[in-house]
């Protein structure tokens, strides 16, 4: 189970608000490389993995993620807050807002909707490990371009935040996936998968 | 920044060293270093909330400190401070 804590993982507070810049950071909210899915993968993958340590850091990955997936809606809301129907046009935000006003809603920054289609659970640890990394490391770029279009220092902060939260995940996943292949054999990673074939 | 801000911003930033040590820790389960280092920041943590709590009262985080009212009460934790309590 999980316990809510009432506060955000690292503070934000946007001063502006910019509907334009709110679009694009959508897709970190419900986007193919976004924070919703990156909880989702890891905390599915736990249940069949073996060994402690994956089974410990795909569920405090997991549960980190959905405290990121918190700040990003958080800045998404701030960036859209008290705006006007003529500010919304202006900044491109209108095909949003027809559907959702200014609700906060697990799509990407085209408005294509959440797909569980963007995560993968293989059931061999070996697969997924890699897949988390590959995961890590889309999320890190998906940031490093927001960053290229965004030059409010509030956002930046929380965004840069978020980045290197990233660069931490892959570096705990590479572990994960060394301690793995030292319990595998060592002539053939691949001889049996250790989530499924009985030794 | 006053020192009730300042306070809680050193607190935020210990809960979180120790957030990267609890998963550090996963990986490197023997690190006895990374053990001891968790444990003095508990205690060093836990010393300022106490800290924090008795100048400034409760910081809404545990069931023992925490009043169903305070629970209700904004802002919530995407909010600005700024939105209407209804």
């Amino acid at each position: 189970m999980w316990v809510y804590e009432k506060k955000l993982q690292y503070p934000i507070k946007i001063k502006n608000t910019n509907p334009a810049l709110a679009k694009i950071i959508c897709a970190q909210y419900g986007g193919p490389n976004g924070e919703l899915g990156a909880s989702l993968r890891y905390l599915s993958q736990r249940y069949t993995m073996p060994y402690p340590e994956l089974k410990a850091i795909l569920t405090d990955i997991g549960t980190e993620e959905l405290g990121h997936l918190e700040m990003v809606g958080t800045i998404v809301y701030q960036l859209t807050r008290n705006l006007t129907p003529e500010q919304i046009q202006k900044a491109g935000f209108d095909a949003y807002f027809v559907n959702h006003t200014t609700g906060v809603y697990p799509a990407d920054a085209n408005g294509t909707p959440f797909s569980a289609g963007s995560l993968a659970v293989a059931g061999d640890a070996i697969t997924d490990l890699h897949e988390d990394m590959a995961a890590e490391q889309k999320a890190r770029t998906t940031y490093d371009n927001i960053l290229r279009y965004c030059d409010d220092p509030d956002v930046r902060d929380a965004i840069r935040f978020l980045r290197e939260r990233e660069v931490v995940h892959y570096q705990r996943f590479g572990e994960g996936l060394r301690i793995t292949t030292d319990k595998l054999d060592s002539k053939n990673f691949y001889a049996f998968n250790p989530e499924f074939d009985r030794r | 920044m006053n020192d009730q801000q300042r306070l809680l911003r050193r607190i935020r930033a210990y809960q979180f060293s120790l957030w990267e040590l609890h998963m550090f820790l996963d990986t490197h389960p023997n690190n006895c270093e990374a053990a001891k280092k968790m444990e003095e920041y508990r205690a060093r943590t836990e010393e300022m909330v106490k800290e924090y709590e008795d100048k400034y009262g409760p910081l809404n985080e545990s069931t023992s400190t925490t009043s169903r009212w305070a629970w209700i009460t904004g802002p919530w934790p995407w909010e600005t401070g700024e939105e209407e309590e209804g």
